[in-house]
């Protein structure tokens, strides 16, 4: 009873030991901080390395796709043994590069280098990541990359535009009196037209949509110390695709009115996606109906991840230039360097406790001394040395308990008010401390893990308890009479 | 009663060895009050804490009733000082962040579990409180030793010594940072307990005036006892004291 009794007096008599629990709690509340934020950022960045890729991803070297067509290749699935009841959904798509030329609102051309993906709309908002991330037809349930109403309205308004453009471009020719060519047949007008349409009136030329990556549409620029965005390519906007096709590779093109942005929060995707139709795709590139990936979505991911990938590379062996890789591969260095960079920060953070951790040590073998006599007098009231062993491990465990509980408080509560004490510190130092664009995040992600915030209380209290065993051994070893005689 | 038997101890300071007792024998008996004196580093309190297994001799032994203490495990000298020994030092030594109904239980807190406690508190609390009331002390219950006078600290810790009904009480130099007056009240103190309670109490002093108030009265000096007034006639047959001059 003696050391509950004397553990929790010196607790409220030695002022000196609030150091030990404020050193603790700073240590405790920062790792609680700093791994909330960096689980926030680590779960927000794994969901958006995720977003645009299925779980499982197939494809091919070959620029003329996979040997089979989509079908062929839904039927080996649905028939495979281990395939058919794991696989929830495929989508076959084509990735290639291209260039994409569009022109600046001013006139300007542009030329941007982007990769090009052809895909089935319904198929690939059926195996995930790609309607959630539209813009204006946002987790629409049939996501279409038809031009809506509005884009073809601008459409016509830029045709006629440009017509009013051009007569004005032959009037100008026309009254610089240039000399007109001699025609080859003296009455061109008198020639019959061909009739390439028998007779009835030419179809409407089809349109063909395109998604846009968000950042390929926009520009983003500081005025008057605000982040502004504007818009460079409205929906019904033209826009002009060259990639290679045709067995010979050569450049093929096509025009694609904007449909629609594509907004992952991933600068690298949204710099440089840019989705067509898969039908279209295949005939600017003469591909027949192949296809260069697959993105297959699983029932259970984590249960079946293993087998399908091994079994799917039975089916498209790697030594024919095809590859097989969950998400979580084809994204593993980012992956692994989030953990790396959580670990070493962990690690480095940790210190903190450890310095909490001296000043126990050092105010522990203050208060030590201080009490050699009252050691000696609890020594020669029958106290055993086990006993102020105990007193004082006991005082390093109250001391780590209570500095980890404040500081487990003080961080939860950090960390629920991180975007309000960020904008203080912000409005405070007139620096941004977390400045969007770089980050791409609207506020700053946070995720508590209960059990790492388990960990970080352990670990404070363990290490407050063992700084104190050397003082507490002290103490336990201290002979009465020389206490007692302690000047 | 309690024995000590050709008791040698020395002290080491580095490389000085200083011989404090050298072979010294002395009985204390049942119900006696003795004082123990002798110039500054005759090894009185040596003796004390020898006798009350603070400290191990370094040969010779120590008896009570019959049954050797100096060699027993350490658990079992701890209980004998928590329960068998009280004890009164010259400087009270009352835990300062206590307050001082705190101080006289501390014995029984070192008795107790926390369990234990829950269920004997009521009991030691009595006590605890019977006792301050006797040395004087019943309305500074919740008072820190810092609150109290020299006299009033020294009155609390013979109430700490006697919580445990001890039937040895050890005072060393009980009076030496006392005035004369407060001094004779806590000697008046210690006698009405040996004459009323019977508890056995051996003090050591300076005071020659105070131990006119004890049975018995043994001097030392050198490590040895050189004087003996044996004033006290207990009804047990004297040991022999082969130190006494």
């Amino acid at each position: 009873m003696y050391k509950l009794l004397l553990c929790v007096r010196y607790l409220q008599t030695r002022y000196l030991a609030f150091v030990c629990i404020v050193s603790v709690m700073l240590g405790v509340a920062t790792l609680i901080v700093v791994n909330a934020v960096m689980s926030g950022f680590s779960t927000k960045l794994k969901d958006r390395l995720h977003g645009v890729l299925s779980d499982v991803v197939v494809d091919t070297d070959r620029a003329d796709g996979f040997p089979y067509s989509p079908d062929e290749i839904r039927r080996v699935i649905a028939h495979n043994e281990v395939l058919k009841d794991k696989v929830a959904a495929v989508s076959p798509t084509i990735e290639v590069f291209a260039i994409l030329q569009f022109t600046y609102p001013n006139g300007a051309p542009v030329m941007k280098p982007v990769r090009l993906i052809g895909i089935d709309p319904a198929d690939r908002a059926a195996v995930g990541g790609f309607a959630e991330y539209r813009v204006r037809q946002k987790d629409q349930t049939a996501p279409s990359l038809d031009p809506a109403p509005d884009a073809l309205k601008r459409h016509e308004e830029n045709r006629e535009h440009a017509a009013r453009l051009d007569a004005v471009q032959q009037e100008r020719i026309k009254a610089l009196e240039v000399p007109q060519a001699r025609p080859l047949v003296k009455d061109p007008t008198a020639l019959p037209e061909p009739d390439l349409f028998q007779g009835k009136a030419p179809p409407a030329p089809q349109l063909h949509g395109a998604v846009l990556g968000y950042s390929i549409a926009h520009v983003r620029f500081t005025h008057g110390g605000e982040m502004k965005e504007d818009r460079i390519l409205q929906p019904g906007d033209a826009v002009t695709l060259t990639t290679a096709g045709g067995a010979e590779l050569k450049p093929v093109w096509g025009t694609f009115l904007v449909t629609d942005y594509l907004k992952t929060e991933m600068s690298e995707y949204d710099q440089s996606f840019v989705y067509v139709s898969l039908d279209q795709l295949q005939r600017i590139r003469g591909m027949g109906d192949r296809c260069t990936a697959l993105q297959i979505k699983l029932k259970n991911y984590d249960r079946d991840k293993v087998a399908v990938t091994a079994e799917l590379e039975k089916l498209f062996p790697p030594r024919d230039g095809n590859r097989v890789a969950t998400w979580e591969q084809l994204q593993g260095p980012l992956l692994a360097a989030i953990d790396v960079e959580r670990g070493i920060l962990n690690i480095l953070l940790f210190m903190i406790v450890g310095v909490a951790g001296f000043s126990i040590l050092a105010i522990f073998t203050m208060i030590v001394a201080e009490k050699y006599r009252d050691i000696g007098v609890l020594k020669s009231l029958g106290a055993s040395s086990g006993g102020v062993l105990m007193i004082f491990l006991g005082y390093g465990l109250l001391l780590g308990s209570v500095g980890a509980a404040l500081g487990t408080a003080t961080g939860l509560w950090i960390t629920r008010n991180i975007n309000e004490i960020e904008a203080g510190l912000t409005a405070l130092t007139g620096t941004a401390v977390f400045p969007r664009d770089i980050y791409y995040f609207k506020e700053i992600p946070t995720n508590v893990e209960p059990l790492r915030v388990a960990l970080v209380n352990g670990g404070a209290v363990i290490t407050a308890v063992v700084f104190s065993l050397l003082p507490a051994w002290r103490a336990a070893r201290l002979h009465p009479v020389r206490a007692l005689r302690f000047e | 009663m309690l024995r000590a038997e050709n008791l040698t101890k020395t002290y080491r300071r580095h490389a000085v060895a200083v011989r404090v007792l050298t072979g010294l024998d002395l009985e204390v008996h049942t119900g006696e009050f003795l004082s123990i004196i002798g110039a500054s580093g005759s090894g009185k309190s040596t003796l004390l804490h020898l006798l009350g297994t603070l400290d191990a001799p370094d040969s010779g032994a120590v008896y009570l009733d019959d049954k050797r203490i100096d060699n027993l495990p350490t658990r079992g000298r701890d209980e004998l000082r928590n329960k068998t020994f009280g004890y009164i030092f010259q400087f009270y030594h009352l835990l300062p962040e206590l307050t001082t109904l705190d101080n006289v239980l501390m014995p029984a807190y070192i008795q107790h579990s926390v369990m234990g406690w829950w269920s004997a508190r009521g009991e030691w609390r009595k006590r605890a409180t019977e006792l301050l009331e006797k040395v004087g002390l019943g309305h500074r219950l919740k008072h820190r030793p810092r609150e109290l006078s020299g006299g009033e600290m020294q009155r609390a810790a013979v109430a700490r010594a006697l919580l445990t009904k001890p039937r040895v009480l050890l005072a060393d130099e009980p009076t030496g940072n006392l005035d004369a007056d407060t001094g004779a009240e806590i000697v008046k103190l210690l006698r009405g307990l040996n004459r009323d309670e019977g508890v056995t109490i051996v003090m050591v002093t300076h005071n020659l005036e105070i131990v006119s108030a004890t049975d018995r009265v043994v001097r030392m000096a050198g490590g040895v006892l050189t004087d003996d007034t044996r004033s006290f006639r207990p009804h047990a047959p004297r040991p022999h004291l082969a130190a006494t001059v």
